[in-house]
């Protein structure tokens, strides 16, 4: 393959917020290649469209990027100057989002806002303003262009907006498109005709295109790659055919199970994912996805797991996979998903629960010996059945644990 | 992959733990965050200090504030009258401080009025909607198509310069506002699923009002008689500035400001104080004011 | 301009009409009824006093005098003052509209101008020094009563700078012509619109900020905007939006203001009329000055919300 037109690297961007530092994104590497179109998936809040704006710089106060790179032609987007950014932006990447009507601005014209793009990269002789516009908007299929392009984005419907907003970003014919959730906000039929153009607009034009999105048909649809996020860091990436055949991030897998699919027959019901994405102000120890993994084992909660090859170009994060877990754990005709069902594993306490169990249980000079020693107690936190078995065999049983506990 | 239907995964809004702060009692919290603003806590000092002079100089001040001959006319600041002395020999501290009683009333007693007046009015425009609510608005669209001082002039020439008819006069010109924000809320707050069951099991009308309606709308039409009083001052200080006033001799911050440019040429100290006076209480009652609904407006929040 | 806009011009008009019947016979009926008239400092007694007012027509019932101010008025005729006998009011209170409006007007601009230019940096730059700074100024702005920013120019430049030069420096301190020159014109427009301009520094800034957090503000910098194009073209053209709004009632605080101010610097306009008219019982003038006064708020506020239609395209009538 050749080389990326652009290489995101440990990309790391948070948000300071009163109540702490939100780590939106989290160490994210990925590349584009030229004329590919690749996807990012996950749920809303997962770091997607961060990702997209902090290629771009667009991430406002209270967010900074905190670390890594996003080299594009040799250069890091991270580093250069604010000027040297703003000549990057809509000229070698554009980028359109999510929401066209929130997106354009209400007060000023369709064609002049699609002439400023141009202006701001002087790719425009004067006498070009006018036409060049009707041109766009005719190559992205408004009909009646020359007349609508003095309309303003109130008077445009919800697709011919998006339209406006794809002919604003490829007015100045950028190598890079990302595209933020482009057909979320549009109706069903509309989502399919923009869909297909932004296909035909980067087979015809060669555009890169970086298509973010919750939405796994739209990425089976459009992306030869994927790349799927959870919490803001990447769990999952590989060629997107081998993804939606043999997912292997519990996450991935429940995404596409929630999937609507056509050929699946009537009852089987829709399954989507228990629980909310975590806390990115303080996530959850070891695997972020753990809270809500019906797989996970111990080490999910004491470990993050990176990202490593598995073979064909797929990536994943995850200590148990779907291959361990169809093996040993029945995930095939799994129907409980509910955290921790297909493995049994719940999580452990932590060190308050731990004394406050004990002191439930346990005599006043066991508890006294227990609380006097931190690493003990971190130990029994750190081993969820421990408080179970001493439930069982109450207080005498528990000199026991203690005395094995302290001998290893 | 023969998935080809597009169809928006179900998805679960992040919500982070914002949740649980958000239930902790809005007053409480208000209070919390009108107490940390320093700017409005020195505000409400200084103002229980104006409270305390206005009470006290009822009883005591350093001269009879009406009293001509305390001193010689236009004597500059002296230790025996530490901000001199006006165009006819008055103390101008003890007139300073006895001025200070006619702007508090102005600016409580008018809020008051504005408050009566206002939440009745957008009340009955709000609830009863229709004919009666197009003739309020329709009085309203007038008065703010007029100059609203103008009229407190022609009314307090009308009624006379006594300090209820000043204050009646005042809110004469800023009545709108209260009511426009009561209908308002009334409008929106009376769509709101606990009133449409008190209407159904069949609570009366007022007691909807006021039982209901009102209590709900307390926050924003609390902050806005907050913003009253110093406007009501102002108004108020304008007239006694045209000599339509509280009649003389009674002492009043307007009327004083108003002698002391006539005699700018000569002494500025008769202008200073009463200036000075008014300035920083209006600027207390603004700074109170805001400080409130920063704390309490949930919609300035971010 | 759609037929609907036409439509809604015509009930603006509508309303401002009904606003002056109301208001006029309002006051009307007002000063007619209050104690003594123009003629009692005139030492009239007896049958001069009687002949004076049936030469007047104020013998009739107001209802008809009234009806008399009405038929004149319809004619742009508002009848003669009685203080300043035969003297025709109509071409007085529109020689005195125009000085008015010299002044309202550079206030106007001055309070529009700086607030909007402070409330704009103050967004720029929230939450540090500058932000603080130009929103407490706009506090303190319009905590300070116009009078007293008045009487504080007359100080400064009437009378201490006169001092402190020796007299080389000179500022009149009281309108020497109608009109006045700039020089004299500066400092009662500042003083009047100062007070006004901390509401609109505050109101721009509260817009410039929900504005900036808008998603087109995201898009025009993902085109590669000028950060200054960002924020002039893109954000300052939507914050105008509520700015506008508040325009009608700034127009009524600085009339208001203009009554005081005329007063102290001796400007011969419409306050300045006012209020001589309302304290010599001069009724005919009274009426005509308010009727005056409604008919422009009404066109001023007709004028905003055809403002509207022009910064924010979004709004037809």
């Amino acid at each position: 393959m050749s080389r990326p037109i652009l290489e995101v690297k440990n990309l790391s961007t948070s948000f300071f917020t009163d109540d702490g530092e939100v780590k939106a994104v989290r160490d994210v590497s990925f590349e584009l290649y030229p004329g590919e179109t690749l996807g990012i998936v996950g749920e809303s809040g997962c770091g997607k469209s961060v990702t997209a704006m902090s290629i771009l710089g667009l991430v406002q106060r209270p967010g900074k990027i905190v670390g890594g790179q996003v080299l594009f032609k040799d250069r890091d987007l991270v580093k250069v100057s604010s000027e040297e950014l703003r000549q990057v932006r809509g000229r070698d990447i554009a980028m359109i989002f999510q929401d066209p009507l929130s997106s354009m601005n209400p007060v000023l014209r369709i064609g002049f806002q699609i002439d400023e793009a141009m202006k701001a990269h002087n790719k425009i002789q004067k006498d070009d303003i006018g036409p060049r516009g009707i041109e766009l908007l005719k190559q992205v299929r408004v009909p009646d262009a020359s007349q609508r392009i003095k309309d303003y984005p109130h008077q445009f419907s919800g697709g011919m907006r998006q339209r406006a907003m794809i002919a604003m970003g490829l007015s100045n014919r950028p190598e890079v498109l990302i595209a933020d959730e482009p057909t979320t906000a549009l109706d069903v039929t509309v989502q399919a005709q923009i869909l297909e153009l932004l296909r035909d607009l980067n087979q015809d034009m060669g555009t890169s295109i970086i298509l973010i999105t919750h939405n796994l048909g739209v990425v089976a649809g459009l992306c030869k790659r994927v790349v799927v996020m959870y919490a803001g860091e990447i769990v999952e990436e590989g060629p997107v055919e081998q993804i939606f055949e043999n997912p292997q991030h519990p996450y991935t897998w429940s995404l596409l199970r929630s999937l609507p699919r056509v050929d699946s027959s009537k009852h089987e019901r829709l399954r989507s994912i228990e629980g909310l994405p975590p806390d990115l102000i303080a996530p959850p120890p070891g695997c972020e996805f753990n809270p809500r993994c019906p797989f996970r084992i111990e080490k999910c909660f004491s470990e993050d797991p990176d990202l490593v090859p598995i073979g064909n170009a797929q990536h994943v994060a995850c200590w148990v996979t779907m291959t361990r877990a169809f093996a040993e754990m029945g995930a095939a005709t799994i129907t409980d998903t509910r955290p921790g069902a297909a493995s049994g594993v719940r999580p452990p306490k932590d060190l308050l629960e731990v004394v406050a169990d004990l002191r439930t249980l346990a005599e006043p000079e066991v508890l006294e010996t227990l609380t006097a020693d931190p690493e003990l107690l971190e130990r029994l936190s750190g081993e969820p059945t421990a408080l179970e078995r001493l439930n069982a065999d109450h207080p005498a049983v528990i000199e026991k644990v203690i005395e094995t506990l302290s001998d290893d | 992959m023969a998935t080809t239907v597009v169809t928006p995964v179900p998805t679960t809004e992040y919500s982070g733990g914002t949740i649980a702060r958000e239930q902790v009692s809005l007053w409480r919290d208000g209070w919390r965050r009108l107490r940390r603003n320093k700017l409005a806590l020195a505000a409400v000092i200084y103002l229980a200090l104006l409270v305390l002079v206005a009470i006290v100089s009822f009883f005591w001040t350093p001269y009879k504030p009406n009293f001509i001959g305390a001193c010689d006319t236009y004597q500059t600041p002296s230790p025996a009258h530490l901000f001199g002395c006006d165009e006819l020999g008055r103390d101008s501290l003890s007139r300073l401080m006895a001025g200070t009683q006619v702007s508090l009333f102005e600016g409580v007693g008018t809020a008051l009025i504005v408050l009566v007046v206002g939440v009745t009015v957008g009340l009955i425009a709000g609830y009863f909607r229709g004919v009666v609510d197009a003739i309020i608005s329709l009085i309203i669209n007038i008065f703010y198509g007029i100059p609203t001082l103008l009229v407190a002039l022609v009314l307090v020439v009308l009624l006379g310069q006594g300090l209820v008819n000043i204050m009646v006069a005042i809110s004469a010109t800023i009545w709108m506002d209260m009511a426009r924000l009561v209908r308002g809320q009334t409008l929106s707050i009376r769509e709101r699923e606990y009133v449409e069951a008190a209407r159904a099991s069949g609570a009366k009308s007022g007691k909807i009002l006021f039982g209901h309606i009102f209590p709900n709308a307390l926050g924003p039409i609390i902050v806005q008689a907050t913003f009253i009083i110093p406007v009501a001052i102002l108004t108020g200080a304008f007239l006694s500035f045209l000599g339509l006033g509280v009649p003389p001799p009674q002492a009043d911050w307007g009327g004083m400001a108003s002698e002391g440019t006539a005699a700018i040429r000569y002494v500025t100290h008769i202008v200073m104080f009463p200036s000075l006076a008014l300035s920083v209480t209006l600027l207390a009652f603004n700074f109170f004011g805001d400080g409130l609904r920063d704390a309490f407006d949930p919609r300035q929040r971010r | 301009m759609t037929r609907g806009t036409l439509i809604y011009i015509g009930q603006r008009i509508l309303l401002i009409i009904v606003t002056l019947l109301v208001v006029s016979f309002g006051v009307f009926a007002a000063v007619h009824s209050l104690p003594g008239n123009a003629f009692v400092s005139a030492h009239l007694h007896g049958q001069d006093l009687k002949d004076l007012l049936h030469q007047y027509g104020l013998d009739r019932p107001i209802p008809i005098q009234y009806w008399d101010f009405l038929k004149g008025a319809v004619h742009g005729d508002l009848g003669t003052s009685l203080q300043i006998q035969g003297e025709a009011i109509t071409p007085l209170v529109i020689r005195e509209l125009s000085v008015s409006m010299e002044l309202g007007g550079s206030a106007l601009l001055i309070t529009v101008g700086l607030g909007m230019l402070f409330g704009v940096l103050a967004a720029m730059r929230q939450n540090t020094w500058v932000d603080y700074l130009l929103t407490t100024l706009a506090v303190i702005g319009y905590s300070i009563p116009s009078f007293v920013l008045a009487t504080l120019g007359l100080l400064v430049f009437g009378l201490w700078l006169h001092d402190i030069t020796g007299g080389a420096f000179y500022y009149p301190i009281q309108w020497t012509g109608t009109y006045g020159t700039l020089a004299e014109l500066s400092v009662p427009a500042i003083a009047l619109g100062l007070y006004t301009s901390g509401q609109v520094t505050r109101i721009t800034r509260a817009a410039m900020l929900d504005v900036v957090q808008q998603d087109y503000i995201r898009t025009a910098r993902a085109k590669g905007l000028k950060e200054r194009v960002v924020t002039l073209r893109h954000a300052l053209r939507n914050a105008m939006i509520p700015v506008t709004s508040i325009l009608g009632p700034l127009i009524v605080g600085i009339i208001a203001g203009s009554v005081v101010i005329e007063n102290i610097f001796g400007i011969p306009g419409l306050g300045k009329e006012f209020v001589r008219s309302i304290t010599a019982h001069d009724y005919n003038v009274t009426v005509g000055v308010f009727t005056i006064y409604a008919a422009l708020i009404g066109v001023a506020n007709l004028g905003v919300d055809l403002l509207y239609t022009v910064i924010d395209p979004r709004i037809r009538y």
